[in-house]
């Protein structure tokens, strides 16, 4: 008796530690609708970021909605996997007011840019939802 | 202790006036049409990008202070009290699930399309928050 319940008790902490991550909405699609893939843009001028979703909706961070998400824009780094909380850093930037474009400015050079959605509690999706990594110049 | 009454009473009354109010939009804020643009020839069926600026996206239903969800106006004026809620038909499209794109068709001609931003209730903001009524035809 008592080591089942031990068993159970284990089987209840796995399964809250090990949380499934938040599965996909099928077909969405996320996309970077400005700037485009190798644009040369002036350095000294913020650029306008147009997050592009399609299939999927946008929710702020906290809200539990179906099919929701909000936007990450990672800015110089990779993406990570499925079902791994987002990084708040400079390389990592929230937008869990639900905003739907942003302005950054970028120090000259190649930079590359890519969205990804986070669930409620920034977590990524399963499979994650991410737009194609473009690549864009400051000069 | 009559205008005791009477400051009493007008302190109840101020206190009731913002539950009574609409939702208030931020300054700045600012929906437009990313896609497609005013005067645009068109297929049946396209994709609408919704556009916002200074505001985020939130679903019907979500109490987050400058957020709202996006409805699409087609072939029709702004309602003309933005004290009731958006009315749900063919010509006011909602996107209550935090839809940022949508996917319409429209029969061949001349048609206008607006947006119109609502809060959680589907009530226009204080001030309301809409696009400029654009025109596009449909081939």
């Amino acid at each position: 008796m008592r080591i089942r319940l031990a068993a159970l008790l284990f089987a209840t902490a796995v399964s809250v530690l090990a949380a499934e991550p938040t599965p996909a909405p099928p077909n969405a699609y996320l996309y970077i609708g400005w700037p485009n893939d190798g644009q040369v843009v002036s350095s000294g001028k913020p650029i306008r970021v147009w997050f592009g979703l399609r299939n999927m909706g946008v929710a702020p961070k906290g809200v539990k909605f179906p099919n929701t998400g909000h936007h990450h824009l990672l800015i110089d780094t990779d993406a990570p996997g499925p079902g791994v909380e987002i990084p708040n850093d400079r390389n990592h930037l929230h937008f869990g007011a639900g905003e739907t474009e942003t302005m950054i400015e970028l120090p000259p050079g190649r930079h590359t840019l890519q969205l990804v959605m986070g669930d409620d509690q920034h977590v990524t999706f399963d499979p994650s939802v991410q737009s194609k990594k473009i690549t864009i110049t400051v000069k | 202790m009559r205008k005791t009454i009477v400051l009493i009473l007008s302190a109840v009354v101020l206190q009731a006036v913002p539950v009574l109010a609409r939702t208030p939009s931020p300054e700045n804020a600012q929906v437009y049409f990313i896609w497609p643009s005013d005067g645009m020839v068109v297929g049946h069926a396209f994709w609408v990008r919704m556009g916002l600026r200074n505001m985020g996206v939130a679903p019907k239903g979500t109490d987050i202070a400058k957020t709202g969800h996006h409805h699409l106006l087609i072939d029709i004026d702004l309602p003309e009290n933005m004290d009731q809620a958006v009315p749900n038909d063919r010509n006011h499209l909602h996107f209550g699930a935090g839809e940022t794109e949508a996917r319409i068709e429209l029969p061949p001609g001349s048609h206008t399309l607006q947006l119109l931003l609502a809060d959680k209730d589907h009530i226009p903001h204080d001030p309301p928050v809409y696009s400029k009524k654009i025109t596009v035809t449909v081939k």
